[in-house]
């Protein structure tokens, strides 16, 4: 029988994780339309031979079966260092509320592996499990992936994110008249082990250019990687939605055009994004204090009801006006 | 919405008329973005002012990812690297305007399916950012304008509107040209029929845009004296005629920008501070870029009830 499947357990044949990485990119679907369950899974029905995951509380969450990708090549590192590794990565997509939608890549690096590449069946046993010839150089990886001298033709994941993400927004059931344009939105983390005895904590959450995000995470052992992913899904999420409804506030010119103006441009938020705010829905609960951090600073949720109240007092101050004789 | 310029020569303006229209709907608001097909010579960025990818990035631009040598083209926000003097403070209220450069050894290649593929990705995931989505494609029957029709043709982008801008010069042979290259037996409207566009739909999503146009009852040109002014007069009534005849007249066209210097010596944006500043361009040369940008979406223009 095949090893365990379970990424954050340690087997004989599979040395210790040490490092999961992933990348995750996060749109508004194209439709006119939120989805139903029923259309969502249809939608994200990216393998025949597995099921789509459906559940309906606190929100409307479907995740598609996770879709294995065999790779063999160098990791990325800051410092230019060739560290090759094989094994598989592990993408899927999720729709929330019939509405957002996320493709996520993910692998776990395990802290060291044989100079060569063993049989594909040892791989294949332990899906979403990357182990490298030789040591890992986990900082130097860890710093490449997010970012620092990538070179072409390490592995990628955000090219397997996106390419996941394409494959469901070219579906043909989709009419491609979404109520507004917005940016898709790249979040970039990496979880390191945490020293003994330490929790899970979140070292730094930082925003690039051009909808890219950077996260840094320290877990304690035993934590799966898709826990990991999942908070970092949840994050993506929810930085969307900050991200979207603040470009929303400062293009409508809230305060300084006419009211009126201003309601119709901040019109999709109230039909399409505001119900959408709900941190930690689907975050393992070991999981949970790092969105507490979150919380503190830099304060995702203050900001998000700061822009609620002012979209909120602008339409009661039109209703207001309105009421005039 | 996704806007192609093309044309069968080079020299109508092509680049330098959609530049400024990309530039005067993003001072509207409007989230616009430059797509830089022209394989071969990009030069948008010259236009743009943005002098780190003049005449094309060195690699990773449209073509390296059409041809799969890049996951997503590079974009540049022209807000922030363009090094005209006006354009570096972005003004209040305006939309993003984004350049995706080309890459400077592009040139020609095949249609092939894969490129088909990362056409139609690409349409889509920039139609859902942007409102104006304009495609600069290189002149004549080219490799760009097959993929354009391939892509816009296939059932994965129905929903996303595409309209065509043909481009060319206010002269003769510029208008017989103009006509052949939109409804020759080699045309747009036949290579688009060939690939599954209805005719009538593919026609109607057709305009024509007039560049570098000489209107004799204008200055300085209505001041020249009465046998030149005569013969314009005529000239130009005989083109009127010539357009007509060969579907390029009035009710196919969206708009025509006037003869001027600025554009013929140096392409780039006419801005406010161009015309009502310095004044070294015409006022009527803003106005028709900013008709142009606005007509681009009004129906009426376009025969929409």
């Amino acid at each position: 029988m095949a090893g365990p499947a379970n990424t954050g357990e340690r087997t004989e044949q599979s040395p210790e994780p040490v490092l999961v990485f992933g990348e995750v990119h996060t749109c508004l679907l194209q439709h006119g339309q939120a989805l139903t369950g029923r259309g969502a899974a249809d939608l994200l029905r990216l393998r025949a031979d597995e099921r789509v995951r459906l559940s309906e509380r606190p929100n409307l969450y479907v995740r598609s079966p996770d879709v294995p990708t065999g790779v063999d090549c160098h990791l990325p590192s800051a410092s230019g260092a060739k560290v090759r590794a094989v094994g598989t990565v592990t993408a899927r997509a999720t729709l929330t509320e019939g509405r957002l939608l996320q493709a996520g890549a993910h692998c776990t690096v395990t802290a060291d592996g044989p100079g060569r590449r063993r049989r594909w069946g040892h791989y294949l046993a332990r899906p979403g499990v990357v182990e490298p010839f030789g040591t890992l150089p986990e900082r130097d990886v860890a710093d490449g992936c997010l970012g620092a001298g990538r070179r072409p033709g390490d592995l990628d994941l955000g090219a397997i994110a996106d390419r996941t993400l394409t494959r469901v927004l070219r579906d043909r059931a989709l009419d491609n008249q979404p109520p507004f344009k917005s940016q898709v939105t790249r979040l970039r983390w990496v979880a390191l082990r945490a020293a003994d005895g330490e929790g899970p904590s979140l070292e730094r959450f930082t925003l690039a250019g051009d909808g890219l995000r950077m996260a840094e995470l320290r877990l304690p052992a035993g934590i799966p990687a898709a826990a990991a992913a999942g908070l970092c899904h949840d994050l993506a999420l929810h930085d969307w939605l900050l991200t979207t409804l603040v470009r929303m506030v400062e293009r409508s010119r809230l305060g300084s055009t006419d009211g009126r103006d201003a309601l119709t441009a901040l019109r999709p938020a109230v039909d399409h994004l505001m119900h959408l705010w709900m941190p930690a829905a689907r975050v393992d609960q070991p999981l949970r204090p790092l969105w507490e951090a979150l919380e503190r600073e830099p304060g995702f949720t203050r900001q998000w009801q700061i822009l609620v109240q002012r979209i909120r007092d602008q339409l009661a101050l039109q209703t207001a006006a309105h009421l005039q004789p | 919405m996704l806007v192609f310029a093309a044309s069968d020569k080079g020299g109508t303006g092509r680049s330098v008329t959609s530049a400024n229209i990309a530039f005067h709907r993003a001072l509207a608001g409007d989230d616009v973005c430059y797509l830089d097909f022209d394989f071969g010579s990009p030069t948008a960025a010259a236009v743009f002012d943005v002098p780190s990818v003049m005449g094309g990035i060195v690699q990773g631009g449209l073509h390296s990812y059409l041809q799969g040598q890049a996951h997503e083209p590079v974009r540049l926000d022209v807000w922030a690297r363009t090094e005209h003097p006006v354009l570096r403070h972005r003004p209040a209220g305006s939309g993003n305007l984004v350049l995706f450069p080309g890459d400077r050894s592009g040139g020609e290649f095949a249609v092939g399916n894969d490129s088909v593929i990362r056409g139609i990705d690409l349409f889509l995931r920039l139609h859902s950012e942007f409102d104006v989505v304009l495609v600069d494609l290189s002149a004549g029957r080219s490799y760009a304008v097959d993929l354009a029709l391939e892509v816009t043709a296939r059932p994965e982008l129905h929903g996303v509107g595409a309209r065509w801008l043909i481009h060319h010069r206010w002269t003769r042979q510029h208008v017989i040209a103009a006509s052949g290259f939109a409804f020759g037996p080699r045309g747009i409207l036949s290579g688009g029929v060939a690939r599954g566009h209805d005719v009538e739909e593919l026609r109607g999503s057709m305009r024509f845009v007039r560049a570098a146009v000489l209107d004799p009852e204008t200055p300085p040109w209505s001041l020249a004296p009465p046998a030149q002014s005569a013969w314009m007069r005529t000239c130009d009534q005989g083109l009127h005629r010539l357009a007509a005849d060969r579907g390029v007249g009035y009710s196919a066209m969206l708009g025509s920008v006037p003869l001027e210097p600025v554009l013929q010596w140096r392409e780039q944006l006419i801005t406010d501070e161009d015309v009502f500043s310095s004044r070294v361009a015409g006022p009527e040369t803003l106005k028709a870029f900013q008709d142009l940008a606005g007509k681009l979406t009004d129906d009426d223009a376009w025969g929409i009830p």
